[in-house]
């Protein structure tokens, strides 16, 4: 770690840091384990959480911690959706999917067509983009119908954010779910059938869409 | 992907703002302050959908400012990392390419592109499939998933991958 004269260090787990060679016997229990900062300070870094000590291969990779920028994907380890780890973080807000979103920006452009006396206030682009991104996304014509069937699968188990990302995938098949959503296989065999009833019912609800290869 | 979030703030108002219109001149002052920043915990904020409550102002010793705390629901977008997302391609090049999903970019190293991809310059830089069955391109649409964030002061910054099962190109603009 570097330090100057006034004892400033520069963050631990930059994307620009140095390797961790020297660190990885202290980390090799968590991997290269870096949160997000809560409190939204400077010092924002770059998440390569490995599970939160989840992984009982993370000795061995403590090792080849310091091999793991940009290469971590190359792990085998089967991590779970960072969403379930961070519930806590969440807790208070609630998941939407893609077509839901897609349903309240827009009903917030309505109204701000209307309410556009106050010519200081334009939307951001962010907002542009999300609404754009939300409707291009919105692949179901009847959200809450979705909505319903998916929640079923809570009392097995599956998580709101599981819910949303199988949501916005629009899968065909149980096993794309499970590779897709790999925090969902330890319960595969719990969750298969009410999966595919699920997935039988939302299909006809999807959208026809004529530009997919 | 987005989030439905009640989130609270304290917003200081000048008392040129005072009089009838206090709670429109504060709930302007807090669309144009908040809506399109990112923060670290919550992401971006996309839009404010309602004010559930504002507190009692409080003046400023030694100003005539005064704050507010505001209580209101907002939509989100923050990315996780394990998230699957479809991305549309903005720009493609030996090192891999970036890709955008809402107000997120998203990069993919060419470490983390199918093997049997190579890239292909030229006026419309690709990755292509060896049979040419499959290219990557400027508006091209990918299913990806995310591998890690990284936040700064305005903006999230992702890195992906396509390289597992059940990702990679969804919509071929040239098709």
């Amino acid at each position: 770690m570097e330090k100057n004269g006034k004892g400033f260090s520069m963050p631990k787990s930059s994307l620009k840091s140095t390797p961790s060679k020297d660190d990885s016997s202290q980390k090799s229990k968590e991997g290269r384990k870096v949160q997000f900062n809560n409190g939204g300070s400077p010092e924002e870094r770059f998440d390569y959480s490995k599970s939160n000590g989840k992984s009982s291969s993370s000795a061995d990779k403590g090792g080849r911690g310091s091999t793991a920028n940009g290469k971590a994907s190359k792990s085998k380890e089967k991590e779970p959706l960072e969403l379930r780890l961070n519930q806590e973080l969440l807790k208070n807000a609630k998941c939407l999917m893609d077509c839901e979103a897609a349903e309240i920006i827009q009903g917030i452009q309505d109204q701000m067509t209307l309410l556009s006396q106050d010519a200081t206030i334009k939307l951001p682009v962010s907002f542009h983009k999300g609404l754009q991104y939300s409707q291009a996304n919105a692949r179901y014509t009847n959200t809450h119908s979705v909505r319903r069937v998916l929640d079923t699968l809570k009392k097995h188990g599956v998580v709101e954010g599981e819910i949303s990302v199988i949501a916005n995938a629009c899968p065909e098949s149980t096993e794309e779910v499970f590779a897709l959503v790999p925090s969902l296989k330890s319960k595969k065999s719990i969750l298969q059938e009410p999966l595919e009833v699920a997935l039988m019912v939302i299909k006809p609800l999807r959208k026809v869409d004529s530009t997919s290869v | 992907m987005f989030f439905h979030i009640v989130l609270e703030r304290n917003m200081q108002l000048h008392p040129r703002y005072f009089g009838r219109n206090l709670r429109d001149n504060l709930v302007s002052k807090l669309m144009k302050d908040v809506e399109g920043t990112c923060s670290g915990k919550h992401g971006f904020v996309v839009a404010i959908t309602g004010i559930e409550n504002v507190g009692k102002g409080l003046i400023r010793d030694g100003t005539g400012f005064v704050t507010f705390p505001v209580k209101y629901q907002c939509v989100v977008f923050r990315p996780f990392k394990g998230e699957i997302l479809e991305a549309v391609v903005t720009m493609v090049n030996k090192m891999g390419f970036f890709a955008e999903a809402g107000p997120v970019q998203i990069f993919v190293s060419n470490h983390l592109i199918s093997d049997d991809m190579e890239f292909q310059s030229g006026d419309m830089p690709n990755y292509t499939t060896f049979d040419g069955s499959i290219k990557i391109q400027k508006d091209s649409e990918v299913r990806l998933k995310i591998i890690g964030t990284r936040v700064d002061a305005t903006e999230i910054f992702c890195i992906g991958t396509i390289k597992d099962d059940f990702l990679g190109v969804i919509n071929d603009p040239t098709a």
